[in-house]
């Protein structure tokens, strides 16, 4: 046709989807199509499993039995012609038709195996391997062996070990000796001889004892009798005038002294358990002691001879005696015993109460140390090549103009003896300040006394507060607090 | 450490300069003051030398008392002054090219020394190459450094047993920028010594017409 305009021609596809259902506005809702699972689900159960094996035995034989029988395979052919359809799946539906079977089969064997009356599991019996009975005995006898052979080494090694250890600790060997003694003293080779110091020199004392002693080696030692408990193949010699043991006594005594009486003072108050056999270090030890002991009575009795005081110090053999206050005598007594002599035991001080002032003797062997580590501080070096010797302070006393006061109080000024004295001024002020207080709070009963004393003292001041109370009056209350300070 | 007055004390009429200084002795002791040892305080004189022509040259004075006995203390007159140890007059030896000694003008003043409570005087014969020109009465109160609190009461002190010729308030005190409630140091006392010596120099030189 020409001319005419183009016609628009609407190509509509066949709608190919079945409606479900057309609701009342006209929508029409159409069956979903089926997914592949599905249409595969539809097609596999259009399968006939029974019927496809028994028409394909029977295939062959209608193929023969054709010419004869011609109206049956037509009814065959429809169903035959159902096959080859189908024939894609063919294989499958006889994998699975076989697996079926097996597993019914299985199904029922084991089912009836439960039961156990018809059938019965046994295992199927094999040939045993024969092994001759002497091989293995051999065999076993050896790994047997090994391993016997193994811990009887371990237990052989142990042992030697711990005898080792035993033989050592009772010998003590010589070397290891001198090790351990090197460890804690001083020691120097001088030729062929070993020799150690004992001294507070090196920790700044100024005593002039040497303080040397010996190292000697036992060589007495018999193999054959039994070691001693206490045998020690290294021994020192001490010079013979630190032997023994040593202390400083101080006392304080009222009465005013007998003359008679000084220099008694040597016996022992305690007594010293001498060991025949007392190691080296206990010895050592003892004769450092008795050392220090000697340089604080040395040194407490120059300065009581040197300084000049209103009361003269009278020193006697191992006594220094002084009087802090009327009537009151300290003394200071060096009491060094070597141990031999038992027989002066038997002494009139033994009746007296111990009145021996442990503090003090403390006090000495502190402010003794004191010393020693002041000529060592690290005040005094390093210092400038330029400046004296003295405290670090003083290089300020030029520039700062420090007048002698001043100075004076940096110095060092006081002694040894004259700090003890003051110590014990103090200890007797503060026993007799508290015996008084006491008997006036026990005499008085109104107003009532209390006294309350510091934990917290020092060697020259201790402070108490003394509290008068009224009894009924709270605000009538005085509080006394004084300090017994050194003079 | 304390404010220190120093003055110079005429020598009485008819009497050597060793009287007046015992007079003055005997009042201090009827006062009821301690003789406590002895005093010192010396003065060197060393010169500037290498300054430009024209100028006057400037002197350095080195100074010791014996109440200060490790420091020395170095001044010029009227100007900034120096604290220092006593290894100074050792330095001062090296300086030698800087600083000539100037050995004939060494001044001191040596005597004793009286404690009355808190009072400390000492009274020194003041010498110049072994003579005596005069004498020095140096009166301390220690228990204050601010003059201008304890003026007064030295002045009171004083006045009971130097009479008339005690001084007024030393200059020192008052040409301090913060005025008298400054406290003190040692330079205070050794200017004012310096201003004495001075004086003394002086005196001599106006005594001796002209002859050093």
């Amino acid at each position: 046709m020409s001319g005419g305009p183009a016609v628009r021609v609407s190509i509509e596809s066949q709608c190919e989807r079945q409606v479900q259902e057309v609701s009342l506005d006209g929508l029409e809702t159409y069956v979903p199509p089926l997914s592949m699972s599905q249409n595969l689900a539809k097609l596999a159960q259009r399968i006939d499993f029974d019927q496809s094996s028994d028409s394909e035995q029977d295939g062959p034989e209608r193929e023969s039995r054709e010419p004869w029988s011609k109206p049956e395979p037509e009814e065959d052919e429809g169903a035959v012609k159902f096959q080859p359809s189908l024939w894609p799946w063919d294989s499958v539906r006889n994998n699975l038709r076989g697996a079926l079977t097996e597993m019914c089969v299985l199904h029922d064997v084991l089912s009836v195996l439960k039961e156990k009356k018809y059938m019965a599991l046994d295992p199927v019996s094999q040939d045993p391997i024969q092994t001759p009975q002497v091989f293995q005995l051999i065999s076993k006898k050896k790994s047997l062996a090994t391993a016997a052979q193994l811990l009887l080494k371990g237990a052989e090694k142990l042992n030697k070990s711990l005898a080792e250890n035993q033989e050592q600790r009772r010998q003590r060997d010589f070397n290891s000796e001198l090790l351990r003694l090197r460890s804690q003293w001083k020691l120097r080779k001088v030729g062929d001889k070993i020799l150690g110091d004992l001294s507070y020199r090196s920790a700044g004392s100024l005593f002039p004892h040497h303080g040397t002693f010996e190292v000697i080696k036992n060589t007495d030692l018999d193999l054959d009798k039994k070691v001693p408990d206490d045998y020690c193949p290294l021994s020192v010699q001490i010079p013979s005038d630190l032997e023994g043991s040593a202390y400083i006594k101080v006392s304080i005594q009222k009465q005013s002294p007998d003359i008679g009486d000084l220099g008694t003072v040597s016996l022992f108050r305690r007594q010293p358990k001498a060991k025949p056999g007392k190691t080296w270090h206990v010895k050592l030890e003892a004769a450092q002691n008795v050392l220090l002991c000697k340089e604080i009575f040395a040194q407490l009795s120059r300065e009581a001879v040197q300084i000049k005081s209103q009361i003269p110090h009278i020193v006697v053999k191992n006594q220094i005696i002084s009087q802090p206050f009327p009537g009151l005598q300290l003394s200071i007594s060096l009491c060094h015993s070597t141990g031999e002599k038992r027989s002066q035991r038997a002494s009139p001080e033994k009746s007296k109460p111990d009145d021996h002032l442990y503090v003090l003797e403390h006090n000495l062997h502190q402010l003794i140390r004191e010393f020693h580590k002041q000529t060592l501080s690290s005040v005094v070096m390093p210092h400038p090549a330029s400046a004296p010797f003295g405290h670090k302070r003083l290089r300020l006393a030029g520039p700062m103009a420090y007048d002698k006061a001043e100075i004076s109080s940096l110095q060092q000024s006081e002694g040894l003896l004259e700090k003890i004295i003051k110590q014990a001024k103090h200890i007797f002020l503060r026993s007799r300040t508290a015996r008084t207080i006491d008997t006036l709070a026990s005499r008085i009963e109104d107003p009532q006394i209390q006294a309350h004393w510091s934990n917290i003292n020092d060697v020259y001041e201790s402070s108490v507060k003394v509290l008068i109370t009224s009894q009924g009056y709270e605000q009538i209350c005085k509080v006394l607090s004084f300090s017994v300070k050194r003079p | 450490m304390g404010v220190t007055c120093v003055c110079q004390v005429p020598v009485a009429e008819g009497k050597s300069v060793q009287q007046t200084v015992d007079m003055l002795h005997k009042k201090l002791e009827q006062l009821g003051a301690v003789k406590q040892g002895n005093f010192w305080v010396d003065c060197e004189t060393y010169q500037a030398t290498g300054n430009a022509t024209g100028q006057p040259t400037k002197l350095l004075y080195v100074m010791h008392n014996s109440e200060t006995p490790l420091s020395s203390m170095a001044l010029f007159e009227g100007g900034p002054g120096l604290t220092a140890d006593a290894n100074f007059d050792v330095l001062m030896v090296k300086l030698k090219s800087h600083f000539q000694n100037a050995k004939g003008h060494k001044v001191e003043s040596r005597g004793t020394r009286y404690r009355y409570c808190d009072f400390l005087v000492k009274i020194g014969t003041v010498a110049m190459s072994s003579s005596a020109r005069g004498i020095s009465v140096e009166v301390e109160y220690c228990a204050c450094v601010i003059p201008g609190d304890c003026w007064n009461l030295m002045k009171e002190f004083m006045q009971s047993f130097l009479g008339s010729s005690t001084p007024e308030l030393p200059a020192v005190f008052t040409s301090k920028a913060e005025g008298l409630y400054a406290p003190v140091d040692c330079m205070d006392t050794m200017s004012q010594y310096l201003e004495l010596f001075g004086k003394v120099r002086k005196q001599q030189v106006l005594a001796g017409s002209g002859v050093r």
